[in-house]
C-alpha cells in the first residue's frame, strides 16, 4: 500500500460509486493476498466472484463453470407462452473476466476440505483459502417409479433448470391438440423457486388461451398442501382462465391425491397416491436436493441441503467453505420462513459473503450481514406480482422481519372497507419484474 | 490506511452510522433492483444514485409509513429503521447522477418537449437536470418508469403526495404522456 498515493485513493473514494470501486495498483493484484475460488457460476456464484473482486481487486477470483453460457431460470416461463425469446436470458462470462475473475469452464469432480483444494473433470486442481460453492440442484429422477434422467431429457421433461428442456417443454406444449391435458407434477418443498410451478401454469394458459386451444386443462398435481403467493395466483387464475374442476387450471393438493408417484412415459400417463391421470404433456418436476458436487464434498451432512451459519454462510460441515444460493439451507426454518430458494436469495447471499471474505482477508471486523428477496411472478402479459423476504442476523440466529416481508397485497384497506386491489397494480408490477430481471442479471454477471 | 479505506467501503463506518450498523451492506441490496450506485441498467426501473437526500428521505418515510402508495418499495422500506432510511438517503444522494440517454424519433422528442416546455419546465428544467428544491432529477431517467409513475399519478388509484405535481400529471394530454417521459429520458445531460 505504500505506493499508493494517499491522496488519490481517497479521492477514488469519495468518488466510489454503490459497490465502490478502488483502483488498487497492478503491483497489489500480482501478489494476491488471497485465493478464492467458487464453485457454479450461476446467480450465487457470478454475483460473489463478481464482488469479491469489485471490493478488493488484491484477492485473486477462479470461478469454474462448467457450460460457457447461463440461462437464468427467472422468467423462463416466459418462454413457455411465447411471450419472451429465451436469448433474452443468456449471458456470457465476458464481462466477470474483464473484472480480472479467471473463468475456469469443467466440471469440479472433488473438493477436499483438508487440502484446500479442487479438482476439475481432467485432473486439474485449484488451491483456496476459501471456497464458495453455488451449484444450484441436482434431481432426484429415482424419486419417481419410471422415470429418469434420459426420460427426463427427451420425454417427460422438468424444465427446472433452463435450458434445452425449457426448449422441449415449449414444443410439446406447442404439438397439444385442444382440450389437450397438460400436467405439472410439483414435489414436496423445499423447491428451487417456490412460486415458481404456479406461475408456469398461468403461463401455459395464457398460451392455450392465446393459440386455439381454449379447451385445454392445466392440472396441477402437487405434493405439497398450500403454495407461495397462493391468493395472488387463485384470484389471476380465476379472473385470467377459470380455475377448478370447470376451469382451465386445476390444483390438487398432496392430501387430496396430488402425490405423484409413478410415470409411464410410454402411456403418458402418471399415477398418485389416489388415481391414475392420462396427460398429453406431463412437465415432471422430481424432488431436488443441492448440487452434486456439495453432496459429494459432505457439505449436506447426508441431507439433502447444506447447513450454513448466519454471520457468513460458511459450512457447518467445512471450515472455510461458504455455501450459497440454492444449495444452502437458512433463514428462521423453525417458523417456516427458510430462505427461499430464489435468484435474487442467491444474489443476496453472494454479497454477504463477498464482503465478510474481503474483511477476513484485510483483519477487519465482520460486516453485519442482511439478508433479502424479492420474487416476482408474471402470470399475464400485464398481471405480476411479488413476494419481499427480509431476514436479519441477531445472537446468531436468523430472524424473519415480518415488517419487511410479505406479498403484493390482495386487498386494499381493512375490515368493511376493505376492496381488491385494482388491477393497475398488477399491470405496474408485470413490468417491474422485467426491470428486476434485467437488473439482477447485470448484477450478478455485469 | 488501506484498511481503513476497506473498512469503509465494506460497511460505510461514519460517525452515526457506525452506531446504527452498517451501510454499504444493505445499500448493496438495492443493487438488484437500482443496479450498482443506484444506476439502473433497465427501463422500468429507476435510477436512484445522485438524486436529492431529501427527496430520497421523504419518498422512503412516506412509503414506510403508508402514506404514499407504491407496488413494490413500501413492503421493502417497512423492514427498515428510519435512521436506516436515512443513512441510504444520504447513501445514495452522495452518488452520482448517470442519465441513461434512450434514443426515440424526432418526432415523439418534439412532441414531448412541447409539452414539456408547457406543463413542466417550471419545477423540472426543460431538460429535467435542473430541477427546484425537493423535485428529482429526470433528465436520462427511464422514460418506461417515468410513464409508469405519471400512470400513478393519473390514476386516481394511488396516493401520491405531491399535490402540484398530480395535478401537473393530470392535466397532461393523454398523447403526451409517453412523448413527455420519452422526451426526458432522451437527454443526456
Ligand atoms: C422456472 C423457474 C423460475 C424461476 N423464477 C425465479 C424468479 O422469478 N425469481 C428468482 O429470484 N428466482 C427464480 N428461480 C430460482 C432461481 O433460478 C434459482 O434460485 C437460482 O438460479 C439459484 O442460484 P444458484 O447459484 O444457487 O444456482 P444456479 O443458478 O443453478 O447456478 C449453478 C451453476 O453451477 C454450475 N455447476 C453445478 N455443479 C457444477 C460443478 N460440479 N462444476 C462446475 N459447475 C457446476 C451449473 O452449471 C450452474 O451454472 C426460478 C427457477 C425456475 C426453475
Ligand atoms: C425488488 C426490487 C427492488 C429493490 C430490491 C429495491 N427497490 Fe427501490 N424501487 C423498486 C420499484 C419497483 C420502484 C418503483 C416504486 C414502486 O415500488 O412502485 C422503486 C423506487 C424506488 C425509489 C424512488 C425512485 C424515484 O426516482 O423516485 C427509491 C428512492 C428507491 N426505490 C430506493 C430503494 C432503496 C434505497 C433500496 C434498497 C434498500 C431499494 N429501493 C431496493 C424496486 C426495488
Ligand atoms: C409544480 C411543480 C411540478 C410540475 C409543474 C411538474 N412536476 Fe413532476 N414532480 C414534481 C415534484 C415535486 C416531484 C416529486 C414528487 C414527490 O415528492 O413525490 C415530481 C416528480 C415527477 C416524476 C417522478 C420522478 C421520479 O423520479 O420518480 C415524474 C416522471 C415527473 N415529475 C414528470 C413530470 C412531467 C412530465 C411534468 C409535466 C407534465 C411534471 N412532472 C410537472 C414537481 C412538478
Amino acid at each position: 500500500m505504500n505506493s499508493i498515493d494517499r491522496r488519490s485513493f481517497l479521492k477514488s473514494l469519495t468518488a466510489a460509486s454503490g459497490a465502490a470501486v478502488l483502483s488498487i495498483p497492478s503491483a497489489l493484484a500480482s501478489n494476491p493476498k488471497a485465493r478464492v475460488v467458487v464453485v457454479g457460476g450461476g446467480f450465487g456464484g457470478a454475483t460473489v466472484a463478481k464482488y469479491l473482486r469489485q471490493l478488493d481487486p488484491g484477492i485473486d477470483v477462479t470461478l469454474i463453470e462448467r457450460e460457457t453460457r447461463y440461462t437464468s431460470c427467472p422468467l423462463s416461463n416466459e418462454v413457455l407462452s411465447d411471450s419472451r425469446d429465451i436469448k433474452t436470458l443468456q449471458t456470457g462470462y465476458e464481462r466477470l473476466a474483464r473484472r480480472g475473475v479467471k473463468m475456469v469452464h469443467a466440471e469440479v469432480t472433488g473438493i477436499d476440505p483438508v487440502g484446500k483444494k479442487v479438482t476439475v473433470t481432467d485432473g486439474t486442481t485449484f488451491g483456496y483459502d476459501a471456497l464458495v460453492v453455488s451449484p444450484g440442484v441436482d434431481f432426484n429422477y429415482a424419486a419417481i417409479k419410471g422415470l429418469t434422467q434420459e426420460i427426463s431429457d427427451t420425454q417427460l421433461p422438468h424444465a427446472w433448470k433452463a435450458g434445452a428442456q425449457t426448449l422441449l417443454l415449449k414444443k410439446q406444449l406447442a404439438a397439444m391438440p385442444d382440450g389437450g391435458r397438460f400436467i405439472i407434477a410439483v414435489p414436496k418443498g423445499p423447491l428451487r423457486c417456490p412460486p415458481g410451478p404456479y406461475e408456469r401454469a398461468a403461463q401455459v394458459a395464457m398460451y392455450c388461451k392465446h393459440h386455439g386451444k381454449k379447451k385445454a386443462k392445466i392440472l396441477i398435481l402437487d405434493s405439497n398442501d398450500s403454495f407461495s403467493k397462493r391468493p395472488l395466483f387463485e384470484e389471476a387464475w380465476k379472473a385470467l382462465y377459470g380455475y377448478g374442476p370447470t376451469g382451465m387450471i386445476e390444483w390438487v393438493s398432496g392430501s387430496s391425491g396430488g402425490i405423484v408417484e409413478e410415470v409411464d412415459p410410454t402411456g403418458m400417463t402418471c399415477r398418485t397416491t389416489f388415481d391414475e391421470h392420462k396427460a398429453d404433456v406431463l412437465n415432471v418436476i422430481p424432488p431436488h436436493h443441492a448440487g452434486k458436487i456439495a453432496r459429494t464434498a459432505g457439505l449436506t451432512n447426508s441431507g439433502a441441503w447444506c447447513a450454513v451459519k448466519p454471520m457468513d454462510l460458511e459450512s457447518t460441515a467445512h471450515k472455510d467453505v461458504y455455501v450459497i444460493g440454492d444449495s444452502c439451507v437458512g433463514g428462521e426454518v423453525s417458523t417456516g420462513n427458510g430462505f427461499p430458494k430464489s435468484a435474487h436469495m442467491a444474489n443476496s447471499q453472494a454479497k454477504v459473503v463477498a464482503a465478510s471474505l474481503v474483511a477476513k482477508f484485510n483483519a477487519l471486523p465482520a460486516p453485519v450481514p442482511v439478508y433479502t428477496n424479492t420474487c416476482y411472478s408474471v402470470v399475464d402479459h400485464d398481471w405480476g406480482f411479488s413476494v419481499v423476504h427480509l431476514f436479519r442476523v441477531e445472537n446468531n440466529q436468523w430472524v424473519y422481519i415480518k415488517e419487511g416481508s410479505g406479498i403484493s397485497p390482495v386487498t386494499i384497506g381493512t375490515g368493511k372497507a376493505a376492496k381488491p386491489v385494482p388491477r393497475i397494480h398488477r399491470k405496474i408490477e408485470a413490468q417491474y419484474a422485467a426491470g428486476w430481471l434485467n437488473n439482477l442479471m447485470a448484477d450478478s454477471f455485469g | 490506511m488501506y484498511k481503513t479505506i476497506l473498512s469503509l467501503l465494506l460497511i460505510g463506518l461514519t460517525g452515526a452510522a457506525q452506531a446504527r450498523g452498517d451501510i454499504e451492506p444493505l445499500a448493496r441490496t438495492c443493487n438488484g433492483c437500482h443496479g450498482v450506485g443506484g444506476v439502473s441498467a433497465s427501463g422500468p426501473m429507476p435510477s436512484i444514485g445522485g438524486l436529492p437526500k431529501d427527496y430520497l428521505r421523504q419518498i422512503m418515510k412516506q412509503w414506510k409509513y403508508g402514506e404514499r402508495s407504491a407496488i413494490t418499495m413500501d413492503r421493502i422500506l417497512k423492514g427498515f429503521s428510519d435512521d436506516q432510511i436515512d443513512d441510504l438517503a444520504e447513501y445514495f444522494s452522495k452518488q452520482r447522477w448517470v442519465p441513461s440517454p434512450q434514443a426515440a424519433p424526432d418526432a415523439v422528442l418534439a412532441k414531448g418537449k412541447t409539452a414539456a416546455s408547457a406543463n413542466c419546465r417550471d419545477c423540472h428544467g426543460l431538460t429535467g437536470n435542473d430541477p427546484d428544491v425537493g423535485v428529482p432529477r429526470i433528465n436520462g431517467q427511464w422514460a418506461r418508469y417515468m410513464e409508469l409513475e405519471l400512470m400513478k399519478y393519473r390514476s386516481g388509484e394511488f396516493k401520491m403526495t405531491h399535490r402540484k405535481m398530480k395535478q401537473a400529471a393530470r392535466d397532461m394530454k393523454p398523447e403526451d404522456v409517453s412523448a413527455t417521459a420519452r422526451y426526458y429520458g432522451a437527454q443526456s445531460k
